[in-house]
């Protein structure tokens, strides 16, 4: 479904992508890790078609996806419908005045009439269990509250691909396990899902499949999620964890300690 | 709406940048005495704001889209004053980081955009809704606001460009800056704001003050709770505007016959090439004044020359080098 | 998609999440999104690039470069010498091939479209006779738009706020500048931000674009007033007391005085040349 061929790309000068080869199935479910900076978001941007490759070959459903075809309006808008772009910070996807408007600006467009679009909204509102603040301003909304209307309002779209940059950040632990708990459900529900994420505790019941960053923004493993966790040595040669962080071969027995005390 | 440089005479400007001093300094201490602790902040960042507000692109009926200047937006989301000081600030980091409008012009630019626009905007919305006392009100004072704003920062503009030739001739006659006057300036910049800008800063004021009504209605500006003072505001404004009104209705448009352009003219006919140029239709040679090289010894000029030809060479093999090396990479969209 | 029956019914996804989406998209007027974007990518790389620009390349000091910057400014304001003129375009195409190739083209770029703008406008000008005044003022337009380019792109926007302070331009006020500048790239990011959300989800033919435009434009305002007001709670933690100092240490160079010469010379020619 996805695949990215040498892709490298720099933002006028600084690198960020450095010869990144990938590919992802439909139906997987995939995490990104990588130190802050190795370039997580910006791969994530190159698949939603915001930035394309300086080098390389990007394809999507095996068309190639360049600059000069995201030109094109009407090409670009079919991608963006068939890849859903949940924000590192919600508050920069929310524009809208009420919660309902937010969530029925996509469909809306679509050419479905206002009654599926209806339906659309409230599945979603009660999807992510946010009835109650159907007519409240996004504004105003909590960070927990924020990121759920911002993936309702990304979902309501129906797209085949959902792309996730960190969404357990900034939620407090319940948000963060209810989220994992429905993120695994759209997966088994047969969503495309690739999900940027620094929390080593919950990746493994998000995905079984990791791709590790390193800092020189290349791709430093890419295997099943158990076994990059077991890597200690490797997740401290990417400075994802420092030398406190050890994790123990027993299988049901992973846990964080913190010696710091 | 920025005037570059070398369009107004260094005089005009010069006049434009004292006007605008009182102003500067009456809104600064405006501002101190309204919020004494919060002003920094708010100046920088209301500048910050006020610079990307003019960046947006706002879509026209049609499919074509322009820039707006909000400055009557801010002026009812800040007040008038700040507004002033914040536009001013945004136009000043556009002339000196960006090189958008001029640094001799930048006293003009302040007086039409930082203080005619937000200022006419404001006082007008503030008269329209003190007496409507609705809603409505409030949404027919924004748009006559923010459309005549911009409309009348247009207008100042237009004479400021059409005074040039009246003032400012050399010595034989030929302009030195902006060589057309106000039977011409008028109605070229006018229409265009008449029609396509004032609209755009309609559809965005009025578009973005409804969202933060609605969101956030406590950060919008109080303002000035004693009614009478708009109205002075706006009789004063006009009182103001009168004589360049009676100035522009002295010569109305469309009047600019042989009459005037032999006025303006009269001193270049002495070079000869100007009625040859009218009749004879468009001439090149003619369009190379003819003392370009007297003053300069033969060999200094063919000196320079090669100077010029020696740099424009070796940008002409940087740029060639930078663009084959860029054709690989894509851009940013 | 892949999914057995009795799996859906214990999800509780609805029907229409479960099947492939068969959408293609009908065309729409809202470039405005793609122009807005470039807008802010165009002023926000300009801002960052130049943090990082080499400054003092060529040793002078950011203030002479802003004072003969804009003495040389009035001067070409003030001239009626098209030898003058062309003086100081030559001067400035020679400063300009010295400097890197992704500067020429940028400063070229703007200089070449104003100079055409301004040629254009005063062609008609031209044809009533008033030939010279239009070559004259188009080399001026050149000239100045190219300086004030030439200064911006090989000084650091702080040392030219610094700079300002030499003027007796009062420290508060260079407070602000140094501030607006900080909040372009913050709130700008934003405002980015936002805008590739607006085109991620803008997947068919807006009907009110006003209302996509409102929010972005609005959530902007208010995160504004937001920051000022954090931005104030931290100047008052800090122990801001409305007294603000620009330091900068300044030490006359070698290349300082090369440069006051060239412009003392281009006064001598300015005087020179003068009022023909
Ligand atoms: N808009 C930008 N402009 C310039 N550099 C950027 C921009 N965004 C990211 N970068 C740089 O690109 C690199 C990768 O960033 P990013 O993809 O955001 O990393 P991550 O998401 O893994 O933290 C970093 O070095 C970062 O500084
Ligand atoms: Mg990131």
């Amino acid at each position: 479904m996805i695949e990215i061929k040498d892709v490298s790309f720099s933002y006028s000068g600084v690198n960020a992508l450095n010869n990144i080869n990938l590919s992802i199935e439909d139906g997987e479910a995939v995490a990104l890790m990588g130190a802050n900076g190795s370039g997580k978001s910006t791969l994530l941007k190159l698949i939603n078609g915001i930035i394309s490759p300086d080098r390389g070959v990007y394809k999507f459903n095996n068309e190639e996806i360049t600059a000069k075809e995201l030109k094109d309006p009407i090409f670009a808008k079919r991608l963006h419908q068939k890849i859903g772009f949940v924000f590192q910070n919600s508050d920069t996807q929310l524009f809208c005045a009420d919660v309902y408007d937010e969530i029925a600006f996509g469909p809306r467009q679509m050419g479905i009439s206002e009654s599926d679009v209806e339906q659309r909204v409230n599945d979603c509102l009660n999807l992510l269990n946010i009835q109650d603040f159907k007519h409240r301003q996004p504004y105003h909304l909590s960070g927990g509250e924020k990121r759920k209307v911002a993936i309702a309002s990304v979902l309501v779209l129906n797209p085949e691909v959902l792309v996730l940059d960190e969404p357990m950040n900034g939620l407090d632990p319940r948000t963060q396990r209810w989220l994992v708990e429905f993120l695994v459900k759209l997966n088994q529900a047969g969503k495309t899902l690739i999900i940027s994420t620094h929390s080593l505790e919950l990746v493994p019941e998000l995905s079984s499949r990791a791709i590790l960053f390193g800092e020189n923004h290349t791709i430093a493993a890419d295997m099943p999620t158990e076994k990059l966790l077991d890597d200690v040595d490797l997740l401290k040669r990417v400075n994802l964890v420092d030398e406190y962080y050890h994790s123990h071969a027993g299988k049901d027995h992973k846990h964080f300690h913190d010696h710091s005390f | 709406m920025h005037i570059p440089d070398n369009y107004l005479s260094p005089q005009t400007c010069a006049v434009m940048g004292a006007a605008m001093i009182p102003v500067w300094a009456v809104a600064v201490k405006k501002i101190k005495a309204e919020v004494p602790k919060e002003m920094i902040p708010l100046l920088g960042i209301g500048a910050a704001v006020s610079f990307l507000l003019m960046m947006f692109n706002v879509p026209l009926p049609g499919g074509t889209t322009g820039h707006a200047v909000g400055g009557t937006l801010l002026a009812i989301l800040l007040g008038p004053w700040a507004a002033c000081i914040s536009v001013t600030v945004a136009l000043l980091i556009q002339a000196l980081m960006f090189g958008d409008g001029g640094i001799l012009s930048f006293g003009a630019n302040c007086f039409n955009m930082a203080f005619v626009l937000p200022f006419v905007g404001y006082y007008i919305y503030k008269f329209i809704k003190d007496s409507v006392k609705t809603d409505k009100g409030e949404y027919i004072g924004m748009i006559a606001g923010s459309y005549i704003g911009i409309n009348v920062a247009a207008f100042c503009a237009a004479i400021e460009f059409g005074i040039q030739p009246l003032l400012f001739k050399s010595a034989t006659g030929q302009p030195l800056y902006c060589p057309y006057p106000l039977s011409v300036t008028i109605p070229a910049m006018t229409i265009p704001h008449l029609l396509v800008a004032g609209v755009v800063e309609v559809l965005f004021t009025v578009a973005v003050f409804s969202f933060v009504k609605k969101v956030s209605p406590g950060t919008i500006y109080e303002g000035a709770k004693e009614k009478t003072k708009a109205i002075y505001g706006l009789i004063i404004g006009l009182i103001c505007l009168t004589p360049l009104g009676l100035l522009a209705a002295g010569t109305a448009w469309g009047e600019w016959g042989t009459d005037e352009i032999q006025d303006v003219v009269s001193g270049g006919s002495a070079l000869g090439f100007v009625p040859a140029g009218m009749q004879n239709g468009f001439s090149f040679e003619a369009l190379m004044p003819d003392y370009s090289v007297s003053g300069l010894p033969e060999a200094a000029g063919y000196i320079l020359s090669a100077i010029a030809g020696a740099a424009i060479l070796i940008i002409l093999f940087k740029v060639i080098g930078y663009l084959k090396k860029d054709k690989g990479e894509s851009a940013l969209e | 998609m892949r999914l057995n029956d009795n799996r859906m019914d214990a999800l509780n996804m609805p029907e229409w999440l479960l099947t492939d989406e068969n959408y293609s998209p009908p065309n729409d007027r809202d470039t405005f999104v793609n122009k807005s974007i470039l807008s802010f990518l165009s002023i926000l790389a300009r801002i960052k690039t130049q943090d990082s620009s080499e400054t003092g390349k060529y040793g002078i000091s950011a203030i002479f470069k802003v004072a003969f910057t804009f003495m040389l400014i009035l001067l070409l304001s003030l001239s009626r010498s098209f030898v003058f003129v062309m003086i100081i375009n030559v001067y400035l195409i020679v400063i300009l091939s010295l400097m890197k190739a992704e500067d020429i083209v940028k400063i070229l770029k703007v200089s070449l479209v104003m100079s055409l703008f301004t040629f254009i406008l005063l062609l008609p000008a031209a044809f009533w006779g008033n030939s010279s005044s239009t070559i004259l003022i188009t080399g001026k337009v050149f000239a100045t738009i190219t300086v004030v380019n030439i200064l911006s792109r090989t000084t650091k926007w702080t040392s030219i706020t610094g700079a300002l302070k030499k003027f007796f331009v009062p420290d508060l006020f260079i407070l602000v500048l140094d501030i607006t500048i900080k909040y372009i790239v913050m709130l700008g990011d934003f405002a980015l931000s936002m805008l590739y959300a607006l085109k991620l989800r803008s997947v068919g033919k807006n009907k009110s674009k006003y209302t996509a435009l409102s929010g972005i434009g609005g959530t902007l305002f208010i995160k504004s007033k937001e920051m000022a007001e954090d931005m104030y709670i931290a100047m008052e933690c800090r122990g801001f007391t409305g007294e603000y100092h620009v330091y900068n240490n300044f030490k006359f160079t070698i290349a300082d005085f090369g440069y006051i010469m060239i412009n003392v010379g281009i006064i001598v020619l300015f005087v020179y040349f003068g009022r023909i």
